[in-house]
């Protein structure tokens, strides 16, 4: 981070401001969903934004156990685990690969995965879930880390070439040229290289993939993940908006715990280090 | 099929004899899984558990699995399913164009449910163009307007009478406006508020031949007596019935939670599985709920009656690997004493005409309760899935007033006529 | 393009040279290592595609055997006014993606720059994005109602109410500032890490050279992130047209009217809802076409960007 004058340091304290509010703002929907799981159902109709009265957590342990969260939680960290790290693995190949190496046809290579990146989910929905009876991966949970990894790919392939391209030639040519093999040089550099951008899409796709409701509902039918779960309890007539909030809190802990640890290392300047050395 | 049943039948009743003994009836495990969007909602819980657990207990061997889907996603999953040739055993389905439009997917339930038929009301919303069955309805659904006491009396009117006719329900209307109180919730975020409002104004305004023309797709939107019912709406709305901001309130839950805050007078609610009764007087008190039938515009000088329907049902499968145990599990959904449990747990009217309601100390829900003897059709639930879509998009600009009751009821036309061609 | 062989440029003998120390074919190792991800794309999102390509020339109604109408359902849309409609907001929608860009970007570089707080709001802002659009949606729901405290609060200072969600004119555009408002976090963490490869050596440099800080965003920081910029410009475009379902569901149902109605919204309908799957699919085909199309603009001047570097 570069220091800056006086004068200018003044001005981003007046920039603070704004942006302080926007970050109040951002905070409010988690203080209101906090807020509103404390609330009995009917104390929220009354009163939806006042501090929850005599709060309780019955909707939390409601939400643990009658609509069985508890068992979709350990769905959701399989799947989200298994396919954020396939992701990482195969985007940053495939980005070495793209970027660094290239060969005949990865202009093509390219193109299809811009493609694909293209394709919406609803696009493709009945004939994936025929794909998915095809190749028997219906009711499985690597079946649906397979299937995030492939509607992620695309846009983690893309960020990984993007992020390899600018990187300066010098710093992994001259270990080329000392004799590392390429999968050596993808180990012991391109991988920690691209740290802040890999930590970037494990927190992406993270959220991608405990998020995801579509794709989950589709392949894992009897034994579902924790935002189904969740989007289940959104009845047709009666929203029970406090035992929701207390599903999605629960939900929603792990990944804020895991940006919270993790942010701090995006902007590390790993490679800003490796130039200067 | 009629053999399969009766072998059933025999074996249920041996079942039910022998239960205990290990390794009887079902040498394999079965599991038979049931996709609804309602099984684990607090209020209907104890009806989905009762059943199962009776169903279990009468085949042995057997596990019914509930899935509950979210809604906003039920049919997509469901025709993704359906198209797959591989998904549930049992489903449930919305009666009328939802269930009428999947009849291909589903299993003709005529012979099996022929015992069962007089006892169960709600059947034509089940039953396909080509007159079969293909669900067992669960509950009825129709439309009654749930009114404020306490505001009422403010205003200055008297709970005890209740509007007979248009120009009544205008009067009270009036007056409640003069008091500073709005006369009528409304939430029409979804197009809802005006399906509520379309049904029940047809209920009592149109005859029975009139009814069976609009089913059939050959009473259009332009004829008087439609256009009359999206007039009522237009001027209602200028008029001041509503509460403000209609287009962006969802009807479930935001209006009838507004009424719940007892913020307006009046409210078109349900009588379905979703009991509003019983859901309004735990906010208002038992005694502060009132509940009438909407008059129609024109006429209504006899009693009014509610417009009744099936409300929503179980079908099975084509695709089913053990169709015989599905279709009986589809017809245990609507077993007296289930259905007993449905109403008193939850407060739904049930299809069942066997369930014992006297027991019920709700003032509107026994009113509700001696109605159900005599209803008329639900206009709403005899359009098709594209004319009601429109409608609900139509409704909106009516309020916004980029459109006029002419031009809709011209689009309406459109889509009704394309809707019946296919 | 950034990432394709277009150069036969200087470092072409040296590429010679690494080819001979690295030994064993390495054309066929690096397309060994993109192999993954080409199966995995292929087999679940082009193989789908093709097959939705096929189903939209038929009748296909999720339970009868499709019949073949051939450009029946395209001939369909072109009349039919939802769909029509949704092309319009569609591309009202994006013509706000300068905004969707500017707003992380300037955000992400005052962070970088250590505007006070900056670690603060950098994890606060992510927010949003983590809750779930119900949440968002429940609570927006009741801030822009008619009676809700947006209107309280402009009455106050003199104004008079708006129905914001409910009014055709403003509708799609307060669906728009929630979406960008739960979302910009997204791309503000694209662009902190697109930030990190900025050498700071040049960052002190201009400072050397007493440049003031708009012209080192200007002529330094921002010209250094372009391919990220384009980047997050094609992620935010497909963003914005294949995830607004969850908040179109929840603030208008894609009224009033179809104000807000966009493709993604009536592709769930028409799938779900009227059980046309053969129509779902062909309005899928021409969303697909136009993001394709777009993406392309975007890319076209991305590899120019990249040929110049």
């Amino acid at each position: 981070m570069s220091a800056v004058a006086p004068r200018e340091r003044r001005i981003l304290w007046v920039i603070a401001i704004p942006m302080a509010l926007l970050a109040l703002s951002a905070v409010y929907p988690v203080f209101f969903a906090l807020n509103a799981a404390l609330k009995s159902r009917k104390e929220f109709v009354l009163n939806r934004f006042g501090l929850a009265s005599s709060p309780t957590f019955d909707n939390f342990v409601q939400a643990w156990t009658r609509s069985r969260l508890s068992d979709y939680f350990v769905n959701s960290v399989t799947v989200t685990v298994g396919a954020v790290l396939l992701l990482i693995i195969v985007a940053s190949l495939a980005g070495y690969a793209l970027a660094v190496l290239r060969f005949r046809g990865s202009k093509l290579v390219f193109t299809i995965i811009l493609v694909s990146l293209m394709i919406p989910v609803q696009v493709v929905l009945v004939p994936f879930y025929r794909t998915m009876i095809a190749l028997d991966l219906v009711n499985s949970r690597i079946g649906l880390i397979l299937a995030y990894t492939a509607f992620f790919l695309p846009f983690s392939v893309y960020l990984m070439t993007a992020f390899y391209a600018r990187l300066p030639r010098e710093l992994y040519e001259a270990a080329q040229i000392d004799g590392a093999s390429l999968l050596q040089v993808w180990w012991h550099i391109m991988l920690p290289m691209g740290k802040p951008a890999l930590i970037t899409l494990g927190i992406l796709n993270t959220l991608y993939c405990w998020n995801d409701v579509l794709i989950s509902l589709l392949v894992l039918q009897d034994n579902r993940t924790l935002m189904v779960g969740i989007a289940a309890l959104r009845g047709e007539y009666t929203t029970n908006v406090p035992l929701l909030a207390a599903g999605i809190v629960l939900a929603a802990a792990p990944i804020v715990i895991i940006y919270v640890v993790f942010q701090r290392q995006i902007v590390s300047g790993i490679a800003v280090g490796a130039v200067k050395g | 099929m009629r053999h399969a049943m009766k072998h059933l039948r025999a074996g249920t009743i041996l079942a039910a004899a022998l239960v205990g003994t290990a390794g009887f009836a079902y040498a394999e495990d079965v599991t038979l899984t049931v996709w609804d969007w309602k099984s684990g909602d607090p209020t209907t819980a104890p009806y989905f558990d009762k059943v199962k657990a009776d169903f279990e207990a009468a085949h042995p061997g057997v596990t019914v699995k509930y899935v509950m889907q979210p809604h906003d996603q039920y049919y997509t999953l469901l025709g993704t399913a359906i198209s797959a040739g591989q998904g549930p055993d049992v489903v449930l389905l919305h009666g009328g164009s939802q269930a009428k439009e999947r009849t291909g997917a589903l299993v003709k339930l005529d012979d099996a449910v022929a015992d069962i038929k007089s006892r169960v009301a709600g059947w034509p919303e089940f039953t396909g163009a080509d007159g079969s069955v293909y669900a067992v309805p669960i509950s009825i659904q129709g439309f009654a307007v749930y009114f404020n006491k306490d505001l009422w009396t403010k205003a200055g009117l008297d709970p005890a009478k209740v509007p007979a006719n248009w120009a009544e329900l205008k009067a009270d209307v009036e007056a409640l406006k003069k008091a500073g109180i709005t006369p009528f919730a409304l939430g029409n975020k979804e197009g809802f508020g005006a399906e509520f409002w379309f049904s029940a104004l047809a209920a009592n305004g149109w005859t029975a031949e009139q009814q069976a023309a609009w089913a059939k797709g050959d009473l259009k939107w332009s004829s008087p007596e439609v256009k009359a019912i999206l007039q009522a709406w237009v001027d209602a709305n200028k008029d001041g019935w509503f509460a403000e901001g209609a287009n962006s309130t969802a009807k479930f839950m935001d209006e009838y939670e507004s009424f719940e805050r007892g913020e307006n007078a009046n409210t078109i609610g349900l009588i379905s599985d979703v009991a509003h009764w019983k859901e309004f007087d735990g906010f208002l008190g038992g005694d502060k709920v009132g509940v009438y039938v909407m008059p129609p515009v024109e006429g209504g000088n006899g009693t009014l009656k509610l417009p009744l329907s099936g409300g929503i049902g179980y079908g099975v499968t084509k695709f089913s690997k053990n169709p015989d145990l599905a279709i009986a599990l589809a017809k245990s959904f609507a077993a007296t004493p289930a259905m007993q449990v449905f109403f008193e747990s939850a407060g739904a009217i049930p299809s069942d005409t066997a369930v014992d309601t006297s027991k019920v100390d709700s003032p509107s829900a026994k009113e509700i309760l001696g109605w159900l003897k005599d209803g008329v059709p639900l206009a709403h639930a005899n359009m098709s899935t594209a004319e009601l879509e429109e409608w609900h998009r139509q409704s909106q600009l009516l309020f916004t007033g980029e459109t006029t009751v002419d031009k809709a009821a011209a689009r309406l036309d459109e889509v009704q006529a394309s809707s019946k061609k296919k | 393009m950034t990432a394709t062989p277009t150069s036969k440029d200087a470092s072409d003998a040296r590429s010679g040279q690494r080819k001979r120390r690295v030994g064993a074919n390495p054309e066929r190792l690096a397309l060994f290592f993109v192999l993954p991800a080409l199966a995995l794309v292929t087999i679940f999102r082009i193989v789908p595609l093709i097959w939705g390509l096929g189903y939209s020339f038929t009748d296909y109604n999720g339970i009868a055997e499709p019949n073949f109408i051939g450009l029946a359902n395209y001939a369909e849309l072109a009349r039919d006014p939802a769909f029509l409609d949704s092309l319009v907001n569609m591309l009202i929608l994006i013509a706000t993606l300068p905004i969707w860009i500017a707003l992380p970007l300037v955000l992400a570089i005052l962070i970088h720059q250590g505007v006070p707080g900056g670690k603060l709001f950098r994890a606060v802002y992510f927010f949003p994005a983590v809750l779930s659009s119900v949440i968002v949606g429940a609570i927006f729901n009741v801030l822009l109602r008619y009676d809700g405290s947006f209107n309280a609060m402009l009455k106050a200072l003199g104004f008079s109410a708006v129905d914001w969600l409910g009014n055709s004119s403003t509708a799609l555009f307060s669906l728009i500032a929630v979406q960008l408002w739960a979302t910009f976090g997204m791309s503000l963490l694209i662009f902190l890490a697109g930030l990190s490869t900025v050498p700071s050596d040049m960052l002190e440099a201009a400072k050397l050279d007493g440049a003031k800080l708009l012209q080192t965003w200007w002529y330094i920081v921002i010209p250094s992130l372009k391919p990220i910029i384009e980047f997050a410009a094609v992620v935010t475009t497909i963003g914005m047209l294949t995830s607004m379902f969850g908040l179109i569901y929840v603030l208008t149902a894609g009224g009033p009217g179809t104000s807000t109605t966009l493709p993604e919204f009536l592709i769930w309908l028409e799938q779900g809802k009227m059980n046309r799957p053969g129509y779902a699919s062909a309005i899928s085909m021409v969303l697909f076409l136009m993001m394709a199309g777009l993406a392309a603009i975007q890319i076209r001047i991305m590899s120019k960007n990249a040929n110049l570097s």
